[in-house]
């Protein structure tokens, strides 16, 4: 067996886990506030064709990222609209999101399909450093933002356990009825946390775009990845920290059926092989389900439910 | 004094019934309208396209009957969502239930060879891809009793299990369900014992009318059963049905398998209908995700959803089209989907509450 | 009655050239769909005193605390502070003007540490977080009022008396000159009264302002400078001076005629044993909830069983009621074993169950008077609602439910109503002809009027030979209404005494686990 391709393959399980990372912590710090925003996936979408088309006309990667990730942050301000303002079912809303965001992203990518980005982002040269074996190409052949990635879920974790703010927010998404009490505004930060985890989602869907397809093929440029990252939330247990390792894990097996077909491996049908990925989130929402370990994940306690002043 | 508004939701007492007809229609006309200034911002004509679509779903007497052939498989999907949303089961995997309707309808056809009658054939056709499609919800439904694992993102998974699944048999060496030696990969027909005869030269098949009583049927389920019965009481409050000793674990793995099997049997009425064949084009028509929003259209009413599932085909069978009549992207009926469901949504707003603006210092003197 | 005056609406500078008042309402009017909850209230607290606005349920006083505090907004009038006009258009505008309120229903994050809960809100605080200095300035806080906390002990872990202390220790965080508590006594044991009348004492005494709100007429008397009685949105009487008030009067003044809640206990001849429970113990994730409870119920005979929330009474219920296997021991109604045979199988042989919780469990709040009838029946595949038309109809007219007739939505109707429509339901039988009524905090937030009808219910019951089991936390009730009274602490009955000699020191001792029976 080839060792290096395995290499190869960890490495790629890195680069793959951004996506991952970053839609994953934007679903995180929607639910720590309260709302279940689902459509993760149609927000990916339409932040990798907005990214597209933006650096496409621009030549600019940067201006690519930065569109990208405020069409998420716009998409994700419709379901902040309809789950806080009105409080509309947001399993409902989310949904609508996964499908309107398709729509449009198919519609907007119509006359580019297939069409290659001009400006993709490029790994990092760290010299001599990527030469080393086994770690060279998995820790220093990943682009900046692989590692601003990591960053942020870091600095989450910190902003989200050891920070003023933070503590509001886990307790809007726990109790809203005693932030209320304490004079904080529910919808307000309800609705700041949405929008910004549509920017991360927007961010890591251009990102998918830019620097992994840098073409433009439908729907099948994401793939189900905005899924995957919100089983990922429920398995890091609402934790920035533990979300980096399951991004990996995770990002492991989209890229395995990759692998495994460079690899000639071809006792498994390759149609079959794109299953696991799926396959494998469904076991671990599965086994994470055990009533043992599901009150030691920390679910939010009012996630998805919309918060109503309790008027007699 | 600075007198700032606030927007006031009083919750109606009574909801007036007006409303919950005007509130999709408003929803319907809304996303029409956003739609067609993005489509002026485009830089298409929104008039050319939606004209395009009406005549072709609704006017022609061709169009018509192509909408109601359509809408069949549209309203199983539609009463399948709204059959486990109206407990609080969010089925979204509907669309891989009903790639497993076809597969399993399509396997019956072509195991059962030309042996048998049309009359055993077609029922069996219906059935065997009905009881595929509750087997594809069989570990969401049965996790989701035990162990409570939310049943949102396990049945979605499967969706794209199901679509690999669809591929695999499509284009595998040697599959069942292709023509063998045939020079690109397709779906073998199945006998014509399994296939149902159009009225005249439309689309519309007998299937229609199945599928439009069968959503009669589940209406009277739900509101004259005693299944229905547990249905609402587990729906509105889990803690009074274990109060009054009904199983609510065993509700909820027969709400979700009846869920998953009418999905099946609009994959299954495709192969007795219009498709004759597993088509792996089936995974770009988003058939199953269209019931989600015909559902949500219908507020989960079985007999409202024969209606919004007619107009979905009409936009659908219009929008399917507009490729080959106009240069505008089919994606344009998707998108008007979501955005309908989106205005729909919000206009739920209006419906419950009574919203108003008023000043926040009217009070003081 | 020497120092009451009956100023009816007069307005709250009643005490004329006395310091400004720190806090006052003025012709406050607040509406709710179909409630007018305030009807021009005056109302004041000076510095340093504890004013109590004292009414039944549905009186108005939670709906004026709450524009007191910025919570909701008065539709017409206005609130005064230190004199000065101010506009409270929310909470935190509640806050920095110093006034905080306790909500009967704590406002506490259960899965944050108590000093994480304490500086909720508060804007003085730097972005980043230092655990351990928090905690610190939290303690001393609470320490210079004497309010003993432990700042990193997790909240849910706490007892409701715990809790409250919290609470207030985050009012006074917050730098709040004026507490308003309500109902704080609804929740506590008599000894965790008493400690909360020492902490509202040492607040008074640092100048704080206390608005205390209650319904308990004895309490009242006992820790109130003043009281402003409220009845249907309206004042009906100010009442000043400490401990020399006539509780006949307040009485009166607030539920506008005379009652006499104090059932009769009339003495039947029990008849034989229907509820024999043995031995019963029950763990719920490994945790004991009930141990080794052996107790009978007699036909014609009502037993109450005493308690603080959350010491298996809930649990107790169930078990019975067939929704919770036991671990060990035995349930049998009339003579026959129901244990692990399910809810159905104990309402066949004789059981009626009302639980606490009634919107959601007893009832279900989207459906029909006639649906949550046949909640507890034999429905038939073909749901047969027909047949029981015509005994819903005659089930609201016997039990005088105010409702337009039998489909009628449970949730839209009041709580009273609501108990009515589900004693109804549990009385008249279902599977089998009721023998065995278990009920949980039966008037529980109903007002006057109901409560008398329920408990005429409850006692109509048990003359008619139907044994009664009585869970509350309303010890007044259990006392004046049980012919024997069981006290439950941590899932152990502590305690068990005639109804009729029962002290209320005795029997609240053994609900603080003071009792010389049990382990103390």
């Amino acid at each position: 067996m080839n060792e290096n391709i395995w290499v190869l393959a960890s490495a790629d399980s890195v680069a793959i886990a951004t996506t991952l990372i970053l839609a994953a912590l934007g679903a995180l710090f929607t639910e720590r506030s309260g709302v279940l925003n689902l459509g993760i996936e149609g927000i990916l979408l339409t932040a990798a064709i907005s990214s597209f088309l933006a650096a496409d006309a621009s030549g600019s990667i940067w201006l690519g990222l930065l569109i990208g990730s405020l069409a998420g942050a716009l998409l994700a301000g419709i379901h902040a609209l309809l789950s806080v303002v009105l409080r509309a079912n947001q399993i409902v809303a989310g949904l609508a999101l996964v499908i309107f965001g398709t729509g449009l992203a198919n519609f907007l990518g119509k006359p580019v399909e297939g069409k290659t980005v001009t400006t993709i982002i490029h790994p990092l040269s760290f010299g001599a450093l990527s030469d080393i074996p086994l770690v060279g190409p998995i820790v220093f052949g990943q682009d900046i933002i692989t590692y601003a990635s990591i960053a942020i879920a870091i600095l989450s974790s910190l902003y989200l356990f050891r920070s003023r703010p933070g503590l509001e927010l886990r307790a809007t998404g726990d109790d809203p009825a005693t932030v209320d009490a304490q004079g904080l505004s529910v919808a307000s930060i309800r609705i700041r946390y949405t929008l910004f985890g549509g920017l991360l989602v927007g961010l890591g869907g251009s990102w998918l775009m830019l620097a992994q397809s840098a073409a433009w093929h439908q729907a099948s440029t994401t793939n189900g990845i905005g899924w995957i990252a919100l089983a990922l939330v429920v398995f890091a247990g609402w934790r920035p920290l533990r979300l980096i390792f399951g991004a990996v894990l995770f990002g492991f097996t989209l890229q395995l059926p990759f692998t495994l077909q460079a690899e000639q491996i071809t006792f498994i049908p390759s149609a079959l092989m794109q299953m696991l990925p799926y396959l494998a989130t469904l076991v671990a929402l599965i086994a994470l389900s055990r009533p043992s370990t599901r009150n030691k994940l920390g679910a939010p306690k009012a996630l998805g439910t919309p918060f109503v002043r309790d008027e007699r | 004094m600075r007198s700032p508004i606030r927007i006031v939701f009083e919750q109606r007492n009574e909801t007036p019934k007006y409303l919950s007809t005007l509130v999709p229609l408003i929803s319907v006309i809304a996303a029409l309208v956003a739609g067609g200034l993005f489509l002026l911002a485009t830089g298409y004509s929104p008039i050319d396209t939606y004209s395009n679509m009406l005549s072709d779903g609704f006017t022609s007497s061709r169009g018509i009957t192509d909408t109601l052939g359509l809408s069949t498989v549209l309203i199983c999907t539609g009463i399948s969502a709204a059959f486990a949303f109206q407990m609080n089961l969010y089925n979204i995997g509907g669309e891989g239930q009903l790639y497993l309707g076809m597969i399993g309808g399509a396997w019956a056809g072509l195991a059962l060879g030309d042996r048998l009658p049309s009359f055993v054939m077609i029922p069996t056709v219906l059935l065997l891809g009905s009881l595929a499609g509750a087997v594809w919800i069989l570990i969401p439904a049965y996790v989701r009793s035990r162990l409570g694992t939310s049943e949102i993102v396990t049945t979605l998974l499967l969706t794209y299990v199901a679509a690999s699944l669809v591929d695999h048999f499509v284009y595998s060496p040697g599959s069942f369900f292709v023509t063998k030696n045939s020079a690109f990969p397709q779906g073998r027909l199945v006998p014509d014992s399994a296939s149902l005869t159009a009225f005249g030269d439309t689309s519309l098949y007998p299937t229609f009318f199945l599928v439009a009583l069968l959503a009669l049927v589940l209406y009277w389920v739900v509101k004259r059963t005693e299944f229905g019965y547990r249905i609402q009481v587990i729906a509105d409050s889990p803690r009074a049905a274990h109060y009054a000793g009904i199983n609510a674990n065993r509700t909820t793995l027969s709400v979700m398998l009846i869920s998953g099997a009418l999905s099946g049997l609009g994959g299954a009425a495709l192969i007795v209908g219009p498709f004759g064949r597993l088509d792996p084009g089936i995974t770009l028509l988003g058939y199953g995700y269209a019931g989600i929003v015909i559902a949500a259209l219908a507020r989960n009413n079985f007999s409202a959803i024969i209606v919004s599932g007619i107009l979905f085909a009409g936009l659908r069978s219009g929008g399917d089209k507009l490729q080959i009549s106009t240069d505008t992207p089919i994606h344009i009926g998707v998108m008007l989907q979501g955005a309908i469901l989106l205005f729909a949504l919000g206009g739920e707003a209006f419906r419950r509450y009574r919203i108003h603006a008023v000043r926040a210092e009217r009070a003081a003197q | 009655m020497t120092n009451t005056s009956h100023e009816v609406a007069k307005g709250p500078h009643h005490e004329s050239g006395a310091a400004p008042s720190a806090l006052s309402a003025h012709s406050i009017v607040k509406r709710f769909p179909g409630v007018l909850a305030n009807d021009s209230v005056d109302f004041d607290v000076l510095p340093g005193e504890v004013h109590t606005l004292l009414g039944e349920n549905g009186a108005g006083k939670s709906t004026l605390a709450a524009m007191l505090c910025g919570l909701y907004q008065p539709d017409s009038g206005y609130i005064t502070r230190n004199g000065e006009r101010i506009a409270l258009s929310s909470p935190r505008a509640g806050l920095q003007h110093g006034i905080a309120m306790v909500h009967q229903h704590f406002r506490l994050v259960e899965r944050f540490t108590v000093a994480e809960n304490v500086i909720l809100g508060s804007r003085d605080l730097s972005f980043r977080l230092n655990r351990s200095e928090l905690e610190n300035r939290v303690s001393a806080v609470a320490e210079s009022y004497g309010l003993p906390i432990e700042p990193g002990a997790t909240v849910g872990d706490l007892s409701v008396g715990q809790r409250q202390r919290v609470e207030i220790v985050k009012a006074l965080y917050q730098g709040a000159e004026i507490l308003l508590l309500d109902e704080p006594t609804a929740v506590l044991v008599p000894a965790e009264v008493e400690k909360l009348f020492e902490n509202v004492h040492a607040m008074t005494q640092a100048g704080k302002s206390i608005v205390f709100i209650s319904h308990k007429l004895g309490e009242v008397v006992e820790i109130s400078d003043r009281v402003t009685v409220l009845r249907n949105g309206r004042v009906t009487g100010h009442v000043s001076g400490r401990g020399t008030t006539d509780t006949k009067e307040l009485a009166r003044l607030m539920v506008g005629r005379d009652i006499e809640l104090t059932t009769q206990r009339a003495s039947h001849a029990t008849g034989h044993e229907v509820l024999q429970i043995r031995d019963l113990s029950l763990n719920v994730g490994g945790v004991s909830v009930l141990s080794d409870i052996s107790f009978n119920v007699h036909a014609g005979e009502m037993v109450g069983i005493a308690g603080v929330a959350g010491n298996g009474q809930r649990e107790l219920a169930d078990t019975i009621a067939g929704l919770l296997s036991p671990t060990s021991g035995s349930v049998a109604i009339t003579g026959s074993m129901s244990t692990d045979r399910g809810p159905i199988h104990a309402r066949e042989l004789g059981l009626a169950y009302v639980p606490e919780d009634r919107l959601g469990m007893g009832l279900v709040p989207s459906m029909s008077i006639l649906d949550n009838l046949l909640l507890t029946r034999d429905r038939h595949i073909v749901v047969d609602r027909a047949s029981v038309q015509p005994e819903a109809v005659r089930l609201i007219d016997q039990f005088e439910i105010k409702a337009n007739g039998p489909e009628h939505i449970a949730r839209k109707l009041s709580g009273g109503n609501a108990q009515k429509v589900l004693l109804a339901r549990e009385l008249s039988g279902g599977r089998s002809a009721t023998k065995l009524l278990v009920v949980c905090s039966p008037t529980r937030g109903l007002d006057v009027g109901a409560i008398e009808t329920v408990r005429a219910l409850l006692d109509d019951a048990r003359s008619a030979g139907q044994a009664i089991l009585l869970i509350s936390e309303d010890l007044d009730e259990v006392m004046s209404l049980s012919d024997r009274i069981l006290v439950l602490y941590r899932g152990s009955i502590v305690h068990e005494t005639p109804g009729e000699s029962a002290q209320l020191a005795t029997v609240g001792a053994a609900m603080a686990g003071l009792s010389t029976e049990g382990n103390a």
